[in-house]
């Protein structure tokens, strides 16, 4: 008989042989620390097994008739990011392995309820530089939502939802997808309390052109200090329009928080990826009441460049960053004007797993310090379902 | 101070360089291509293949990702549809070339 944690049984009892096949599988993958993580999360577990029981109960069409022209499949799938990070800043070294895994469970082609959840380990030395290291895993979901894709104009999505403000915390917060390990100092302006709302949010394409695309997202969130679930009452909006050909994207966020200080929060930001060069320039300016600033990041990726092709997986990295502070700072903010720049050089080993490497330093008036990072990075999908036989 | 204007001019210079590698590649891959350009100029800008929806959308973000197998593909694109805000066209014409 196979090897089960217990909190696995709600799902051992629905499944046929195939099935518990695979999920040996996905046991005998995960590395023993990581299911060491999901034991610490019990809301994992019982989510997963509720998702599946309906999903299997449901088992709505799964493609629409102009679908047949593929293959696709629609499993629910346990995806994410993982990675590893040495990060030395100003001397002192920190240690910290995370994994993000991402469920997705569809109900049909139009229905999905999908959710990430987050274990970020953090240690350092018991005297920052000398001494064992101590720390401790950090849990969190970062999101829990059930979306509704209607039709092109309108997708409603419904529950803990990431708050769509400017380029990080929606697009590029994952570890497996950012260039450089750090965040940028401003990426916590526009994110609320904890980085997601609770209620609802609508988004889609507003106008589709040939030559541009009109995008938006468009939310409420009640404030809540549920366990797991913390949001604050908010309320804002993200739009940007694509120019098709030259591959531009400019948008703009806004999100106005409507508790305790109601203040405003707006960010503007460029994203370019020119087509004759494997290039990728990204630059963002936030505005809020705790200060400004801007962030500037280009990567360039050898692989058109006549080098031998083990070389061609190189990808370089720069970015600077300025913030200035307003009303002293404040709620993850720096307090004082800051300035950093960063350069980076990442090899892709294959197309999910990646090896990073970075310095930058720091300039503020309350200490330089030079910030060194290396990491690991990968990103994995594993189907949970044996795939509908048609 | 003087450092981090170092640096910006390094910045700088990495995107122009970028921009100039990327022009003479441009330069050889147009003159080896030169049959096709006639038909692929007198197209529209919109992407009209799953892998140029693939380049002008998700590659905003990620690279390919070319490890996915087909049994996860629908599920995967509907993650994306939502979270990259596509449109039902872009969709289908995503799950064509991932899951042919």
């Amino acid at each position: 008989m196979l090897d089960f944690p217990s909190s696995y049984t709600p799902i051992k009892s629905m499944r046929d042989q195939g099935e518990l096949l695979l999920l040996k599988l996905f046991n005998e993958v995960m590395e023993p620390g990581i299911l060491g993580f999901f034991h610490q999360m019990r809301l994992l577990p019982l989510s997963v097994a509720l998702a599946l029981c309906l999903s299997a109960c449901s088992r709505m069409e799964a493609q629409d008739a102009n679908d047949d022209e593929n293959h696709a499949g629609y499993v629910p799938v346990l995806s994410g990011g993982a990675g590893y990070v040495h990060n030395v800043n100003g001397g002192v070294t920190s240690l910290e392995p995370q994994i993000n895994p991402v469920l997705l469970v569809p109900f049909g082609s139009h229905v999905l309820l999908e959710s990430r959840a987050e274990f970020i380990g953090f240690y350092q030395r018991e005297h920052q530089t000398s001494g064992p290291f101590t720390g401790k895993v950090f849990k969190n979901v970062d999101y829990a939502q059930v979306d509704w894709l209607a039709n092109t104009h309108v997708m409603v999505s419904a529950g803990k939802y990431l708050l769509p403000f400017g380029l990080y915390n929606e697009r590029l917060a994952p570890v497996w997808i950012r260039n450089l390990l750090d965040q940028p100092t401003d990426s916590n302006i526009g994110v609320g309390t904890s980085g997601a709302g609770d209620g609802l949010m609508l988004r889609g394409v507003a106008v589709e052109k040939p030559s541009y695309t009109l995008q938006y997202s468009a939310y409420f969130s009640a404030r809540s200090n549920i366990n797991q679930l913390q949001a604050a009452r908010t309320a804002g909006y993200d739009a940007s329009i694509f120019l098709t050909h030259p591959r531009l994207e400019i948008g703009t966020s806004y999100q106005r928080f409507l508790q305790d200080h109601q203040t405003n929060s707006v960010a503007a930001y460029v994203s370019w990826q020119p087509p004759a060069v494997p290039l990728d320039l990204k630059a963002e300016y936030d505005y809020t009441y705790s200060g400004n600033g801007y962030w500037l990041e280009t990567a360039y990726n050898f692989e058109k460049l006549p080098i031998p092709s083990f070389l061609q997986r190189l990808q370089a990295v720069g970015r600077m960053q300025q913030f200035f502070p307003l009303n002293g700072g404040g709620n993850g903010l720096p307090g004082v004007n800051t300035q950093r720049f960063d350069f980076g050089l990442n090899y892709y080993f294959r197309d999910n797993l990646r090896f990073m490497s970075s310095y930058g330093r720091t300039f503020s008036s309350q200490r330089d310090a030079n910030v060194w990072n290396l990491g690991l990075t990968y990103r994995f999908v594993l189907p949970l379902w044996p795939e509908r036989k048609k | 101070m003087n450092r981090y204007l170092v640096f910006l001019s390094l910045l700088i210079l990495l995107l122009i360089g970028g921009m100039g590698a990327g022009a003479l590649q441009q330069d050889r891959s147009e003159a080896v291509s030169n049959n096709k350009s006639a038909s692929s100029s007198n197209s529209p800008a919109k992407p009209v293949t799953g892998e140029e929806v693939f380049q002008a959308n998700c590659g905003r973000c990620h690279r390919p990702p070319m490890t996915i197998s087909q049994r996860t593909t629908g599920t995967i694109v509907m993650h994306m549809r939502v979270r990259a805000r596509l449109s039902r066209q872009d969709e289908q014409l995503l799950l064509k070339y991932m899951a042919p």
